[in-house]
C-alpha cells in the first residue's frame, strides 16, 4: 500500500518536472547549438518573448496550438536575425547586441501582447484521457502531459546525435573551436554561425510558444521571467553539450516543480523569496561548474574572446 | 583628424540615420505619423522648463546606472546588473527609515542614503566576488541577480514591511519628511542627479589622470603584464564592482525617498537596462553618459507624456531604445570595420 502511495507520488513528480522544463529544454538547448558555433546570444530572453507573445495570439485567433507553436518558433528566428545582422554583419560586441535583441523583443511583446492579455488558448490533449488516472506511476504522467514534453525530448536527442554524427555537425564544431581551422577546411564560417544564431532564436521562439500556449495557457508581460538568462547559465553547466542538456534542465524542473509542491503544501514562507529559487539555483550550478572549470572542461575556443579566459 | 574621431562621426551619423529610419517605420506600422509624432517627442522631452525637469527627473537613475557599468567595463568586466543594484540599494536604504522612523535628519537622510550606496555595492560586490575568485562570468550573474533583487523588494512590501494604513496596496510607510532627499532647482529633479554628474567627472578625472587609472588600463590590456607591475585583478575586480553597485543602489534609494515617497513594487521603469545602453552609446566614457543620459531620460518622458496624451503605449519607449541600441551598434560596428579596412 505505501509503495502504491510512493509510487502515485514519485508519478505527480516526474509529470510537474517535466512539464516545467519543456520549454526551458528548448531554449537551452537552441542557445547551446549558438554558442557551438561561437556566439552568444543573450537575446533569447527577448526571442523567448515573442515567441511567447506571437503564439499565444496565434493560438488564441485560430484555435491550433500547432499554429501556435510554429508563429511562436518563426517570431524568435525573425528577431535572431537581428542578432545575425549585428554580429556578423556589422561585427557588432556580441553581449551588447544580445540586449538590444532582449530590449527590442521586450518593447514588441509588451506594446503588441497588450490585445492578447486575458486571452484563452486551448493547450494540446493531455497524452491520454482520465481513466487513465489512476494507473500506477504513469497515471499522472499520461494525464497531465501533452505531446510537447516527450516531442522536446526527442528534439533534444536528435540534435545531440547531429551535432556528434553528422558531418554538418562536425562543421559547426569546428567552427566554435576555430574559425581560422574553418575557413581552411573549405567551411564558411560566417554561414555556420548565422545557421547557429537562427537556429537558436527557432527553438527559443519556440520555447516561449510552448510556455504560454502549452504551459500557463496565458499571456502576460514579461511572463518567461528571466528563463532566456536561466538558459544561458545552465548552457555552461551543460558543458555545451546537448545531451547533458537534458539531465540539466531537468533537474532544474525538478526543483521549480519542489517550489511549487512547497507552496502548495501551505508552508507559511512567501511566495517571493520561494520564487528566488530558481535563480540562486542556477547561480549555483554556474558557480560550481566555474570552480571545476580546469578539469570538466567542453567551451568552444571562439567563445573565450567573449567570455574571457582564466588569468 | 583622427581616425577614432572619424569613425566616431560616422557612427553617430550613421548610427541616428537608421535611428530615426526605423522608429520612422515602427511609428508608420502602428498608424502615426512618424514626422509629426517624432518632433513631438522632441518637445515633450526638452519643449518646456516642465517636461526639461521631467527628463532630468528620468535622467538620474539611468545616469547613475550608465556609471555602474562603464566604471567596470575600463576593467574589461560587462555586467548588466543596475536594475538588482538599484533594487537591494533602495531595499538597504529603506531598512534604515523602517528602523529610525523618528531620527532627526541630520541622521537619517544620511545613513538611509548610505545604506542604500552599501547595498547596492554589496550586491554588485557579490558578483565581482564570484568573477575574481571563482571566474563566474558577470554578465550572467548579474542577470540573474536582477530577478532576485526584485523578488526580494516583492517579499518585503507584501511582508514584513507592509504598511497596514495602505489599505492593501504592496507598499512601506510614507518616508517621514527627514527622509526625503531634497529636490533641487525648485522641480521634481532631485540631489541625485548633482552626485550623477559629480560622480561621472571624479571617476573621469580618475581613470584618466590618476595611478588607479592606469592599473585598470594595465589590468584590462594583459592581465600577466599587470600582475608583474604589482596590479591586482581581484582587488581592483571587487572595488569597480563595489564602487559600481553603490551608485546604481543610491539610485535606488533616491527613486524611492524623493520619486515615489516609499518602497513599492515598480521604482524602477528598467533603469538599469537603460543604464547599460547608455553606457553603450557613450562608448564606456563616463562624460559622454552625461549628455547621452539625459537624450534618453527625454525619450522615456516623452514616452510617458505620449501614453497620457496620445494614447500611445508606453511600451513603445521601450522599442525606440531596443532600435536605438540596435542602430548605434551597427553602425559603430561598421564605421569600425571600414576604417580598418581601408586605412
Amino acid at each position: 500500500m505505501a509503495e502504491t502511495e510512493a509510487l502515485a507520488i514519485a508519478g505527480s513528480w516526474v509529470a510537474a518536472m517535466l512539464r516545467s522544463s519543456t520549454p526551458l529544454m528548448m531554449v537551452t538547448l537552441g542557445e547551446t547549438l549558438t554558442q557551438r558555433v561561437g556566439i552568444v546570444n543573450l537575446g533569447v530572453e527577448g526571442q523567448m518573448l515573442c515567441g511567447a507573445c506571437v503564439g499565444f495570439a496565434v493560438a488564441a485567433a485560430t484555435g491550433s496550438p500547432v499554429l501556435g507553436f510554429a508563429a511562436g518558433a518563426t517570431a524568435g528566428l525573425l528577431l535572431s536575425f537581428v542578432h545575425a545582422t549585428l554580429c556578423l554583419g556589422c561585427d557588432a560586441n556580441q553581449i551588447g547586441s544580445g540586449i538590444a535583441v532582449f530590449t527590442l523583443g521586450l518593447g514588441l511583446s509588451s506594446y503588441f501582447g497588450r490585445s492578447a492579455i486575458g486571452g484563452k488558448v486551448a493547450g494540446l490533449a493531455p497524452l491520454a484521457d482520465n481513466s487513465f488516472a489512476d494507473a500506477l506511476f504513469v497515471g499522472p504522467i499520461l494525464t497531465q502531459l501533452t505531446a510537447i514534453a516527450p516531442f522536446a525530448i526527442l528534439v533534444v536527442l536528435i540534435a545531440g546525435l547531429w551535432l556528434y554524427r553528422t558531418r554538418t555537425g562536425l562543421n559547426w564544431r569546428i567552427t566554435g573551436e576555430s574559425f581560422q581551422t574553418a575557413r581552411a577546411l573549405g567551411i564558411r564560417p560566417l554561414l555556420v554561425q548565422a545557421q547557429g544564431i537562427l537556429v537558436g532564436g527557432l527553438l527559443s521562439g519556440f520555447a516561449g510558444a510552448i510556455l504560454s500556449v502549452d504551459y500557463t495557457q496565458t499571456w502576460a508581460n514579461e511572463m518567461t521571467k528571466g528563463r532566456g538568462f536561466v538558459a544561458v547559465g545552465l548552457v555552461i553547466v551543460a558543458r555545451w553539450n546537448p545531451f547533458l542538456v537534458l539531465p540539466v534542465v531537468l533537474l532544474f524542473g525538478l526543483s521549480e516543480a519542489a517550489t511549487l509542491r512547497l507552496q502548495a503544501t501551505g508552508l507559511t514562507l512567501s511566495p517571493y523569496l520561494i520564487s528566488c529559487l530558481p535563480y540562486l539555483v542556477c547561480l549555483g550550478c554556474v558557480i560550481i561548474v566555474a570552480v571545476r572549470e580546469g578539469r570538466i572542461g567542453g567551451m568552444p575556443a571562439e567563445l573565450a574572446s567573449v567570455f574571457g579566459r582564466r588569468r | 583628424m583622427s581616425a577614432a574621431g572619424s569613425i566616431r562621426i560616422i557612427a553617430i551619423v550613421g548610427g541616428s540615420a537608421a535611428f530615426l529610419i526605423g522608429a520612422s517605420i515602427f511609428l508608420a506600422a502602428i498608424g502615426r505619423p512618424p514626422l509629426a509624432t517624432l518632433s513631438q517627442m522632441v518637445l515633450y522631452a526638452f519643449g518646456d522648463s516642465y517636461s526639461l525637469s521631467e527628463s532630468l527627473v528620468k535622467a538620474t537613475p539611468i545616469l547613475l546606472c550608465a556609471l555602474a557599468v562603464i566604471l567596470p567595463a575600463r576593467l574589461g568586466l560587462i555586467t548588466v546588473g543596475g536594475e538588482g543594484q538599484l533594487y537591494f540599494g533602495a531595499l538597504t536604504g529603506t531598512a534604515v527609515v523602517i528602523a529610525l522612523p523618528a531620527a532627526p535628519m541630520v541622521v537619517l537622510l544620511p545613513a538611509m542614503l548610505l545604506a542604500g550606496a552599501i547595498g547596492g555595492g554589496a550586491w554588485s560586490g557579490i558578483a565581482g566576488l564570484l568573477r575574481a575568485r571563482c571566474n563566474v562570468n558577470e554578465t550572467i550573474s548579474t542577470l540573474l541577480m536582477n530577478y532576485v533583487a526584485v523578488l526580494l523588494v516583492n517579499y518585503v512590501i507584501y511582508g514584513a514591511w507592509k504598511d497596514p494604513a495602505s489599505l492593501g496596496w504592496p507598499a512601506t510607510m510614507m518616508f517621514p519628511p527627514a527622509a526625503i532627499v531634497p529636490s533641487v532647482f525648485g522641480t521634481r529633479a532631485h540631489v541625485g542627479l548633482i552626485v550623477g554628474i559629480a560622480a561621472a567627472v571624479v571617476l573621469h578625472i580618475s581613470v584618466t589622470h590618476t595611478r588607479w587609472g592606469i592599473a585598470l588600463r594595465v589590468l584590462a590590456g594583459n592581465r600577466k603584464v599587470a600582475a608583474m607591475a604589482g596590479f591586482s585583478f581581484v582587488k581592483q575586480t571587487l572595488l569597480v564592482m563595489a564602487l559600481g553597485g553603490a551608485l546604481a543602489g543610491f539610485a535606488g534609494i533616491c527613486e524611492t525617498s524623493a520619486i515615489q515617497g516609499r518602497l513599492q513594487a515598480g521604482i524602477s521603469v528598467g533603469y538599469g537596462l537603460t543604464g547599460f545602453l547608455v553606457a553603450w552609446l557613450s562608448g564606456q566614457n563616463f562624460l559622454r553618459a552625461i549628455p547621452i543620459a539625459i537624450l534618453i531620460g527625454g525619450l522615456i518622458a516623452a514616452g510617458d507624456a505620449l501614453q497620457l496624451y496620445s494614447k500611445i503605449p508606453s511600451a513603445s519607449a521601450t522599442i525606440m531604445q531596443g532600435l536605438l541600441f540596435v542602430a548605434a551598434l551597427g553602425a559603430s560596428g561598421l564605421a569600425g570595420r571600414g576604417t580598418a579596412r581601408h586605412g
